[in-house]
């Protein structure tokens, strides 16, 4: 019927002042690169799951850009051995799930459920609507009618040359090992430019579709789409991704998103990951912010099984502002872990971020690495920090650990974690008002989360998760009370 | 414990950690006072205390508010007038150490603070909080619906709910879109204020408690909201102010006025106490 909401003891990160965190995957000298082939042959790689699974060459990629980043990728490939509990980055985050399967690569482009993408669409992207099918555009689902003059949004293949050469550039220096993997895999890239002073008038929607061609006998399909945001000097643009299963089936999804902002420019940058139950979604998103611009993330996590975003956002510039709210809901079997980096080297940045994770299953878990570095120049700097997390059932589990270095003397930070119950002054203003304990906790845990979904503003799209939200909670009511029966 | 199981009630419960005297069951028959009218809220020795501190606050409050009544509090800053609207409706920072409060002829000690307001006790609170991501319409509709179900009157669904909502809105000159923000998210001091009045109107209290409704308000916002608490008043319903300026008086008219001091109400009497305060101050009562 209801929730027990307690207070857990296993905030194992200590949950501030822990250590701060160093990189430790292995990654050697990149052996040397031929020309005319793959970069390196399948048997020279060290990993075996990789080699199994990541190293067989794509077909070749007539598009220069693309090309250039398998194989770059390909050749660190050689040397990259697939993470474990034993590298601090990845502590929290068993990749088991992946690296004990088997990957299939769709081959040929699959069909998708025309009523599927319908129900994905919402009206203020009317014409401006892309969509991936295992990480390929593809023109005849898409609708990019109401782009503004000058602007592009297509595929890799017609892309300006001035983006393509600069794909991969910031994945390649400060991506993980699955950003590597995903410029193995990639076979297309969505590229969206605006030039200087544009501004894209609607959302920019991008539906990341898994198809599960391929799969079965163990084998996860796996796919790997990737976006390039490059906006101009005072450009302006809303992209909001979301990744979504073709059916109940689980993929693999190695997703990158790399964001090249210019003097004053503004980027929206809505992510939602809704994928099927069991999945494993393993995405980065790196961000270049040049002076005075402004990048603005709202993410929100409901789905998959073994989930993980790493965000990168280097503000390169003075008077550059950062913000990022993400929602992450670990039910039963789930994971979301969620790795930021921001690093401000000059004066008078804002950087703001908020964390909200509820756990509502005893085999759930969240982790959060949240990294901010306020270096000597950034001078003025207003940074904020906070991490909420509602844990609804003994066991349930959070490792969080919001790090927040300050070597600049003069700014204003602050910074917490909070691992939770409901706030008890919020309940007695419901019973205040005649609402019963038990609703007002319902209540008050549905919309723990809204202070963020809703921040992603468009109506059918803030419901959806909503509605995913509110079908987990009731998943995690009905178990509590059939075990306490 | 912070956290423990659900369902601890911090809210002073049956038997939580007040003292519990027999109930007096309060009948207006045989009063000595206002003409006979049934007495609403009587609190007889209220002593209560922070309960993180163990600090008293309240030091034994007398006080009998009747049907159709306006009564005043005033009281210098700290003398505990929060404290006691507070705790009347079960705050679960204070308890109570000793006395009673009956509401209805019912102990409201024994009840919870969601039975207390479905008994029809409401708490314009001094500063109301936010709570991001809870609709004030699904808010509103819900207490609206708790207290309908306690009555054993029909729920009204969503669209019921806007007919029931949309006039009282219109009363408190409030713009519709109010509705769809979240509870007091981002509200102005003023536009807070008017929200609690809006909960006031949807759930037709019988005893309304306002913690100084009149601080953040504008000058017309004052006279809306007072003009919207008039318009509230029936013959079976009592107001308790709580305020420090005589401005709102003027436009709610009180029968009664108290003055508390360090956590008792010490004087009580018609709205000369108040003109003798603003002439000079809390110094010329005291030594009056
Ligand atoms: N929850 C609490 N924790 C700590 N101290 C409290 C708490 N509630 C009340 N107090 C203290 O009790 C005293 C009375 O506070 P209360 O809010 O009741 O005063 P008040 O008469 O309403 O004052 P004001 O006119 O300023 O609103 C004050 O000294 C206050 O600091
Ligand atoms: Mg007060």
């Amino acid at each position: 019927m209801s929730y027990g909401v307690m207070q857990r003891s296993r905030c194992s990160a200590g949950c501030r002042g822990a250590r701060p965190s160093a990189t430790t995957l292995s990654r050697r000298a990149p052996a040397p690169l031929r020309a005319n082939a793959p970069a390196v042959s399948a048997s020279a790689v060290e990993d075996a799951w990789i080699r199994a699974n990541v190293a067989e060459p794509a077909a070749p990629s007539p598009v220069a850009g693309l090309a250039a980043l398998r194989s770059s990728c390909s050749e660190a490939l050689a040397s990259l051995r697939m993470p474990t509990t034993r590298n601090e980055e990845y502590r929290f985050t068993d990749v088991a799930a992946l690296t004990s399967a088997k990957l299939a690569r769709p081959t040929a482009a699959a069909a998708v459920d025309a009523a599927l993408l319908d129900s994905l669409r919402f009206p203020e992207a009317g014409g401006s609507a892309a969509v991936l099918v295992d990480g390929v555009l593809r023109p005849e689902l898409s609708d990019l009618a109401s782009l503004p003059r000058g602007a592009y949004v297509g595929g890799a293949a017609g892309a300006p040359a001035a983006a393509l050469e600069r794909l991969g550039h910031l994945s390649n220096a400060r991506g993980g090992p699955f950003a590597v993997v995903n410029g193995v895999l990639a076979g297309d890239a969505v590229v969206v430019v605006l030039p200087d002073g544009a501004r894209l008038a609607r959302p920019l929607h991008i539906i990341h579709v898994a198809s599960g061609a391929g799969a079965g006998q163990g084998a996860l399909s796996a796919s790997a789409p990737r976006l390039l945001v490059a906006l101009g000097r005072g450009a302006e643009a809303e992209v909001v991704e979301e990744f979504v299963s073709a059916d109940s089936g689980a993929t693999a999804v190695f997703a990158v998103a790399e964001v090249l902002l210019g003097p004053g420019a503004s980027l929206k940058h809505g992510y939602v990951q809704r994928e099927a139950a069991g999945s494993v979604h393993l995405k980065s998103t790196l961000v270049d912010q040049a002076e005075g611009s402004s990048y603005n993330l709202v993410e929100a996590r409901v789905g998959g099984g073994l989930s993980r975003h790493d965000v990168g956002v280097a503000q390169c510039g003075p008077d550059t502002a950062t913000r990022m709210r993400h929602f992450l809901l670990a039910g039963a079997g789930q994971l979301q872990d969620l790795h930021s980096k921001l690093v401000l080297d000059h004066p008078r940045g804002e950087a703001e971020q908020l964390h909200k994770c509820i756990v509502s299953h005893a085999s759930g878990r969240g982790v959060f690495d949240g990294n901010v570095k306020v270096n000597r120049l950034a001078q003025k700097t207003d940074a904020g920090q906070l991490s909420r997390n509602l844990l609804l059932v003994p066991r349930a589990t959070v490792n969080v650990k919001p790090n927040l270095q300050i070597i600049a003397d003069d700014v204003k930070c602050t910074h917490g974690a909070a691992i939770s119950d409901l706030s008890e002054e919020e309940l007695f203003y419901f019973r205040a008002r005649g609402i019963p304990a038990e609703v007002a906790r319902q209540s008050l845990v549905y919309s723990f989360g809204a202070e963020v979904v809703q921040a992603l503003r468009y109506d059918r799209l803030v419901a959806r998760i909503q509605a995913d939200v509110v079908a987990a909670l009731q998943v995690a009511e009905a178990s509590i009370a059939g075990a306490s029966k | 414990m912070r956290g423990a199981a659900f369902g601890c009630n911090r809210a002073g419960g049956p038997g939580c950690r007040m003292m519990r005297r027999t109930t007096v069951p309060c009948r207006a028959s045989g009063s000595s006072n206002g003409a006979g009218r049934p007495v609403l809220l009587e609190v007889k020795g209220l002593e209560a205390k922070i309960a993180a501190t163990g600090q008293q606050i309240l030091r034994g409050v007398d006080l009998t508010v009747r049907e159709g009544e306006v009564h005043a509090i005033m009281g210098k800053n700290g003398s505990g007038k929060s404290t006691l609207s507070k705790v009347l409706v079960g705050h679960p920072d204070y308890e109570v150490t000793a006395g009673t409060a009956t509401f209805k002829g019912r102990d409201l000690f024994a009840l919870e603070p969601e039975e207390r307001s479905h008994d029809g006790l409401f708490l314009s609170f001094q500063s109301p909080i936010e709570i991001p991501g809870v609709s004030n319409v699904d808010f509103l509709r819900m207490a609206c619906n708790a207290r309908r179900k306690s009555k054993g009157q029909a729920e009204l669904d969503p669209l019921e709910f806007y007919a029931h909502v949309v006039p009282k809105l219109e009363m408190l000159k409030m713009d519709p879109t109010f509705l769809n923000r979240n509870v007091n998210e981002g509200f102005s001091g003023g536009e807070k204020k008017r929200n609690e009045i809006l909960q006031l109107a949807v759930l037709e209290s019988e005893m309304s408690i306002l913690d100084e409704i009149d601080s953040g308000l504008d000058i017309d916002a004052l006279r809306d909201v007072a003009a919207a608490v008039n318009g509230l008043k029936r013959p079976d319903t009592s107001v308790l102010m709580v305020t420090h300026y005589k401005r709102l008086l003027d436009y709610i008219r009180p029968e009664y006025v108290h003055i508390m001091e360090a956590g008792r109400i010490t004087q009580t009497g018609g709205m000369d106490l108040v003109d003798q305060l603003e002439a000079g101050g809390y110094a010329t009562l005291s030594t009056a």
